[in-house]
């Protein structure tokens, strides 16, 4: 009996509820008091409501500034590579600018002079001053840097060949634009020193003369890297490079 | 004062979110928990007219125009009160699982319901199914504490199920 008065009960009260919630929704929306319940009503819930409030505009900074940093990075790499691009290509107008500064082709020499005991150090040209020979020059073979004038004389003149362990120049491997000193061992090899180990340098990539150095104009290609290196105690590797020139056996070159 | 927090926390939730995602009906989904487990009241009034507030707070917080959630908040209590007042107190806490988690469900998907069905629209329907899929872990949740309960309550006294509800809930009240 008590059971069903009360279940009577829960009926009314809930439909009376159910009413009351039908006739607020009838008559609230032409009411312009409800709007200024709804104005009181946010105003009593902007306190506690204002934590979530900061939080929200934390996050939101938060995710805005995180985006703006994901976009940058996206731009700094975008830039780097084509800085990247850009200096290959001057590197390479450099390289043309080489061969057209006296006349449209490269001239030629022969080597006259290639001392057994100085095999991987030095040859003679038959080519000097009158013939417009500096000192420094850029000497060639096939298309690959093989030394520079050391020395010159009227008829003719020496060149420090790469392989010649004195020979230290700045080069750029192309493909990731590190920088290292190419060096000779005197013996026949050839290495491309000082660069921070664990680069992702991979075999066949070009190795050319760098824009650092005055001696030599940038661009010009020496080699490729052979795959071969050694880390030294202080954390720089040591890549062989296998130059591009055949210097076990040329006889002529060009500058 | 559970039901309070509940609200505010779900009014909180949705400040906090602007928008971007719906948040559950925590505050039904605590009332319907309460509901579930409060068999040593006499009556449900209390559980009417706290669904009726918190329906009239919503909608002057959230809708602009009271009734809509009011209707759903008073509805669902309904209906639960009704179909939980069909089974036997013996009977509650044994393979009632899904009922549960289908009076739970029901919390989540009458109130958003009605507005939709009474304005229409495409974005509300959207709005609907997405807060849908948002809800299913709250009930989840909400069901995982009643079946812990249920279970303590079977383990804690060997006495018939229906004693140990109706002491335990009257504690908790």
């Amino acid at each position: 009996m008590e059971n069903t008065r009360n279940t009577a009960r829960e009926w009314v009260h809930g439909l009376t509820a159910l009413i009351l919630g039908l006739f607020l929704l009838g008559i609230s929306s032409g009411l312009g008091v409800i709007k200024n319940i709804v104005d009181l009503w946010g105003a009593v819930l902007f306190v506690p409501e204002y934590p979530a409030v900061v939080l929200r505009d934390i996050y939101i900074g938060w995710r805005s500034w995180s985006r703006n940093i994901a976009g940058m990075n996206d731009e700094v790499v975008r830039l780097r590579n084509e800085n990247a691009k850009l200096r290959l290509d001057l590197a390479r107008l450099a390289s043309e600018k080489i061969y057209t500064s006296s006349d449209q082709t490269p001239r030629t020499a022969k080597v006259t002079l290639r001392a057994p005991m100085s095999w991987w150090s030095e040859i003679r040209i038959d080519r000097g001053e009158q013939d417009k020979i500096t000192q420094g020059l850029p000497v060639f073979s096939n298309g690959y840097l093989v030394g520079r004038v050391s020395n010159v004389s009227a008829m003719s003149s020496w060149a420090e060949l790469i392989t010649s362990s004195s020979f230290m120049i700045p080069a750029v491997i192309e493909e990731t634009r590190e920088l290292g000193v190419v060096a000779g061992d005197g013996s026949g090899a050839v290495y491309m020193r000082y660069i921070p180990a664990g680069r992702a340098i991979r075999k066949g990539m070009k190795v050319s003369t760098a824009m650092i150095g005055e001696q030599l104009p940038p661009g010009l290609p020496i080699g490729q890297i052979t795959g071969e290196y050694t880390i030294g105690s202080d954390g720089y590797a040591t890549y062989k490079i296998e130059p591009g020139a055949d210097l076990s056996g040329f006889f002529t070159v060009s500058y | 004062m559970l039901l309070v927090i509940l609200w505010l926390l779900q009014d909180l939730l949705t400040v906090f979110i602007g928008g971007g995602m719906q948040i559950p009906g925590l505050f039904m989904l605590g009332l319907v928990y309460k509901l579930l487990v409060d068999e040593g009241s006499e009556d449900s009034l209390w559980a009417i007219w706290s669904a009726f507030a918190g329906g009239v707070l919503w909608d002057l917080r959230w809708i602009g125009i009271p009734g809509f959630f009011t209707l759903g908040y008073v509805a669902v209590v309904m209906i639960v009160i009704q179909v939980w007042g069909l089974i036997p107190p013996q009977g509650r806490i044994s393979g009632m699982k899904l009922l549960v988690f289908v009076l739970m469900e029901i919390s989540q998907l009458l109130p958003p319901l009605l507005p939709v069905l009474i304005l229409g629209g495409s974005a509300g329907w959207s709005f609907f199914l997405t807060q849908q899929g948002y809800s299913l872990p709250a009930i989840i949740f909400c069901m995982y504490i009643y079946l812990r309960r249920v279970k303590n309550i079977r383990n804690s006294v060997p006495t018939p199920p229906h004693v140990l509800i109706g002491s335990s809930a009257g504690d908790s009240r």
